[in-house]
């Protein structure tokens, strides 16, 4: 399957966020390649768009969202996907993401990445909304694995078994969120280091990074802070094991100063790096 | 074994109940794993606070003046009766609190804030034009060039991401005085009397403009569609040859097409 654009991305990106518009196309520094939610540019007029086609002069460009809701048990939305479609004919993106989740039922939306049940009902479900979405955009997807809070008692399959047959069936590519990966695992009790080895080879596209947050007795995915420690230990182990793929560090919530994202994309950059000195 | 549909069902209602104790998340929990930390019904409820806390701090970077204007605290408690009385409808958050300036309107605890409901509707219509397609600007050529004997025909266009807004209270000023990089006087009069607004965009540049009662009057018959012909008939537009020059010179004509 084609992409909207052969510019292929390396090294450790920044996602976009319009504190930042100003700065970034003022100094223009040496970042990669940038990520941008979907959702915020399907107004089609106005300072958003108008920022994002100036940024994508410079850098080449992902779109991740949220809004697919790929899992929900309701008809795809056609509509969301015509305006994504729009946007990447515009924004000629290097990949589209989505999550493994759903985040609307009956039409109505809850806007947070709800987990799935991991059956063989859900996957069936799921390959088939995959499929659909790429054959309508005309790209593989990139799936992400979500942070996720709750479990369900029916369950056919662990979620790093569900993802390896999904890609068997959907033929889709994927998007490995380290945090999230490490958040979940302290939540439900599994190994992390498990759900890394036992990823489909060859697949992961793409790696998210970003901090998440102490609650009381669990780990809730803020996006709002530094990777932490174990983070970056587990994210060194899955670069030695896949290789120096393209990592993105994500802060969606009290958006520090640029200089703060890239330290961390460089701290990111060098993990890639020793790799590659020592393979 | 659950359908998925059921599953998913049983989540959204137990999100969207009230309490600790109801049937909805006593049923969600039966198909819940519980944990070492937590019950079945504590993960449930993690969910809750998320989304509604999603939903919340969407009406508030919506509604920054409103929030301003109640504090943090009490916006938050409105908005999430508001989220849990109003489903949002779309996969794009900035879709959702369409009519909260409505709820407001009949929200109890802060009726002694008469001017609040316009004040939210005010920011809708910001968050609207800010986000509304582009346009080029009306083609004055092509005006000045209709035959005589069609002018009657013309309807008008406002721009796209125009709205009109008529409040009792000075919702312009107290928008005004609420903005982050205001510097003047903080002093609103609630007694100025009635505004009249068209909110909406040229270019980059957001507009909040007063309306006096006779463009008001224009720019409305023309909302609702009526022809150069009919708004001529109108009382109190009997100076068009005037305010007319005056709304397109303002941007606030932004097309015209010919009625068959
Ligand atoms: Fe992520």
């Amino acid at each position: 399957m084609t992409r909207f654009t052969d510019k292929p991305i390396t090294g450790a990106g920044i996602g976009l966020r319009s504190r930042h518009y100003q700065e970034i196309l003022d100094t223009k520094p040496s970042i990669p390649w940038f990520e941008v939610l979907s959702e915020n540019y399907f107004g089609v007029g106005g300072l958003p768009i108008y920022h994002l086609e100036r940024v994508r002069e410079l850098y080449p460009v992902t779109l991740h969202g949220v809004g697919m809701s790929l899992g929900s048990a309701d008809p795809l939305n056609f509509d969301y996907l015509a305006r994504l479609k729009k946007l990447a004919e515009q924004i000629e993106p290097t990949y589209i993401s989505d999550h493994l989740a759903w985040i609307s039922i009956d039409g109505r939306h809850v806007h947070d990445l709800l987990p799935l049940p991991y059956t063989e009902e859900t996957l069936a479900h799921f390959a088939d909304c995959v499929l659909q979405v790429q054959d309508f955009l005309g790209c593989r997807l990139l799936i992400e694995n979500p942070s996720s809070y709750m479990g369900y008692k029916e369950v056919d399959m662990t979620e790093w078994e569900f993802i390896a047959e999904l890609v068997k069936r959907a033929d889709c590519d994927l998007l490995f969120d380290v945090n999230n990966v490490y958040v979940s695992g302290q939540n439900h009790g599994f190994d992390p280091y498990e759900y890394l080895h036992s990823l489909p080879e060859g697949r992961v596209r793409e790696i998210h990074l970003a901090g998440y947050e102490e609650q009381n007795n669990y780990l809730f995915d803020t996006h709002g802070y530094r990777v932490h420690p174990p983070v970056w230990e587990l994210y060194r182990e899955t670069i030695k094991h896949l290789g120096p793929v393209p990592t993105l560090i994500e802060w969606d919530n009290d958006i520090p100063e640029f200089e703060v994202l890239v330290d961390e994309a460089n701290k990111a950059q060098k993990v890639m790096s020793d790799r590659e000195a020592a393979a | 074994m659950t359908s998925l549909q059921d599953m998913q069902r049983m989540v959204h209602d137990a999100v969207f109940e009230t309490g600790p104790d109801g049937p909805a998340l006593a049923a969600i929990s039966e198909h819940i794993e519980p944990s070492d930390g937590f019950t079945a019904a504590e993960h449930l409820l993690i969910y809750r606070r998320a989304i509604l806390g999603t939903l919340v701090r969407a009406l508030g970077a919506i509604h920054p003046v409103c929030k301003r204007l109640v504090g943090e605290e009490f916006f938050d408690a409105m908005g999430r009766v508001y989220a849990r009385q109003t489903p949002s409808e779309s996969p794009d958050l900035g879709d959702y609190g369409e009519n909260f300036g409505d709820f407001i309107a009949g929200f109890e605890p802060a009726a002694e804030l008469i001017y609040l409901a316009d004040v939210a509707r005010l920011e809708w219509l910001w968050h609207r034009a800010f986000h509304a397609p582009d346009e080029d600007s009306i083609d004055v050529a092509a005006l000045g060039a209709v035959a005589e004997a069609d002018m009657g025909n013309i309807v008008f266009k406002l721009p796209i991401s125009a709205n009109l807004l008529v409040s009792d209270y000075p919702v312009h000023r107290i928008w005004q005085v609420n903005q982050d990089d205001w510097t003047g006087d903080q002093a609103v009069n609630l007694d100025e009397g009635r505004v009249r607004l068209i909110v909406w965009r040229r270019g980059h540049e957001m507009h909040i403009d007063e309306l006096d009662a006779v463009a008001w009057s224009l720019l409305s018959r023309i909302n609702a569609g009526q022809t150069l012909g009919e708004i001529g008939t109108a009382e109190g537009l009997d100076n068009l040859d005037e305010i007319l020059p005056h709304c397109v010179q303002n941007g606030w004509i932004a097309g015209f097409a010919l009625q068959a």
